[in-house]
């Protein structure tokens, strides 16, 4: 198998990881249902595919990834189809088309443009769910009960897992040219 | 024209916005009316959930494990209290099953195949749950295979925690009670109450800052106490009768004074469990 495949596979895997475990860390302990004021949001996923982009030189690949991954986690999720499938792809060629900006990667730059992509997602989701009728909260307690807690626990684990998906990540995208 | 359309970007932007909402609408309209998503969606979800379930069986483990070290923590004061409810429960079994008897003789003396209160249930694991914050679903790993429907009631161990809401091959999604939601999720229910007054009205919302389901559609308030039992009562056919929901815990009126909500604490712990009830009613209602 040539190394470019595997190195591909092996960003897939990654990525639904990531997927599972936006689905289970909800479930098994930001689950609250009975008193729910506050609502944790994980996108462990929007993690890994803001950091495989920032590495990835190919805008196709990207968007590929963008609208599959959407598309999965929208029917899996949701049931309702248009609402990742649109906004991912379109945030990570915005995150592709601006990183040419930043020199280096380093958890700074890095942790900053997942903050902007969360809360365009989150945003996005909003506005989108509440034309179709989807939610009735209204836009201050969403800053307030929704986006504030997301924002602040992914950032949190962001920082926490930085150094290990970052050294992943690096090891998934880069391999040289001569061993192709 | 033709200057308009040699813009590149501009066309793309608005055939992302065409697609959004067409994308939108369709699955929107899809989930509300059919009784299940399209063939490649269903069987998509269904490869997602096996592979899912590999992941999901550890947690549910672990998650077991946690809150049986919150039992223990509770067991001397629970165990009290349960001796002294035990020596009923014997002589309950007992009238039960001899009410039940009697109910069944009844029923073929008149003829009646099957009423409200009938119904059967299957067992379904949660495989997850959605990341969103408005959308409450949980995955379960039960579909049309095993006989599941659109629109069927949910209970954990203790009481009513939703709906299916979306029906695959073999998993499907269930609404939880604490959506909010404006279309769906509605139970019919009634307060059990010893005087027989019938109070009926229909479970609606969920009151997100207390936690409470409250009640609507009240047709009366009267003799309705703190701490009263009330049940999915069995009227519009999609839910059987008797299913436990919560207890009274206040009632309310609205802004104007005019109608009476009432506020139910919910039985469900919709919390620490790691099985889900599905019921199917015997008796089938108007779709």
């Amino acid at each position: 198998m040539p190394i470019k495949t595997q190195k591909i596979i092996g960003q897939v895997v990654f990525v639904m990881l990531a997927f599972y475990l936006d689905g289970l860390m909800k479930w098994s302990f930001l689950n609250n249902m009975n008193k729910s004021s506050f609502t944790i949001v994980p996108q462990l996923m929007l993690m890994a595919l803001v950091l495989l982009t920032m590495r990835i030189d190919n805008r196709r690949t990207i968007l590929i990834y963008g609208i599959v991954f959407g598309l999965i986690y929208d029917s899996y999720y949701f049931g309702i189809i248009g609402l990742y499938t649109i906004l991912l792809p379109l945030i990570l060629v915005g995150v592709d088309h601006y990183k040419f900006l930043f020199i280096k990667n380093t958890v700074g730059y890095e942790l900053s443009i997942y903050f902007l992509a969360l809360t365009a997602m989150q945003s996005g989701i909003y506005l989108l769910e509440r034309l179709f009728r989807l939610t009735t909260s209204n836009f201050g307690d969403f800053i307030t009960y929704v986006l504030g807690p997301t924002l602040l626990w992914n950032v949190v684990v962001f920082f926490i897992l930085y150094v290990p998906l970052a050294n992943l990540s690096d090891w998934l995208v880069k391999y040289r040219r001569e061993s192709k | 024209m033709q200057k308009f359309f040699s813009n590149k970007k501009l066309i793309i932007l608005m055939v992302i916005i065409i697609v959004t909402f067409g994308l939108l609408a369709v699955s929107v309209s899809v989930r509300d009316k059919k009784q299940t998503p399209p063939v490649v969606q269903q069987v998509g979800n269904d490869v997602v959930s096996v592979v899912g379930s590999v992941f999901s069986y550890p947690t549910n483990a672990v998650k077991n494990v946690s809150s049986e070290f919150s039992d223990l923590y509770n067991t001397y004061a629970e165990n009290r209290r349960l001796k002294s409810k035990i020596e009923d429960l014997a002589q309950n079994q007992v009238k039960l099953k001899v009410v039940q008897d009697e109910n069944k003789k009844l029923k073929t003396e008149l003829n009646l195949n099957s009423t409200l209160t009938d119904y059967e249930s299957v067992n379904a694991s949660v495989l997850t749950r959605s990341p969103s914050s408005w959308q409450n679903y949980l995955t379960i790993n039960r579909g049309q295979t095993s006989g599941i429907k659109k629109n069927m009631p949910v209970m954990s161990g203790k009481g009513l925690i939703g709906r299916i809401i979306e029906v695959d091959k073999v998993s499907s999604k269930v609404e939880l009670i604490s959506t909010d939601n404006e279309i769906n999720d509605k139970f019919a229910a009634e307060i059990l109450d010893d005087n027989k007054t019938d109070v009926t009205g229909v479970v609606s919302r969920f009151d997100n800052s207390t936690g409470d389901l409250v009640m609507e559609n009240v047709n009366s308030v009267k003799g309705i106490k703190k701490g009263q039992r009330v049940i999915t009562s069995g009227l519009g056919g999609r839910t059987p009768r008797g299913l436990y929901i919560g207890k009274v815990y206040g009632i309310k009126k609205d802004n104007y004074g005019m109608t009476n909500s009432i506020y139910i604490t919910p039985a469900a712990e919709l919390r620490n469990f790691t099985v889900v009830t599905v019921i199917k009613s015997t008796v089938r209602g108007e779709k």
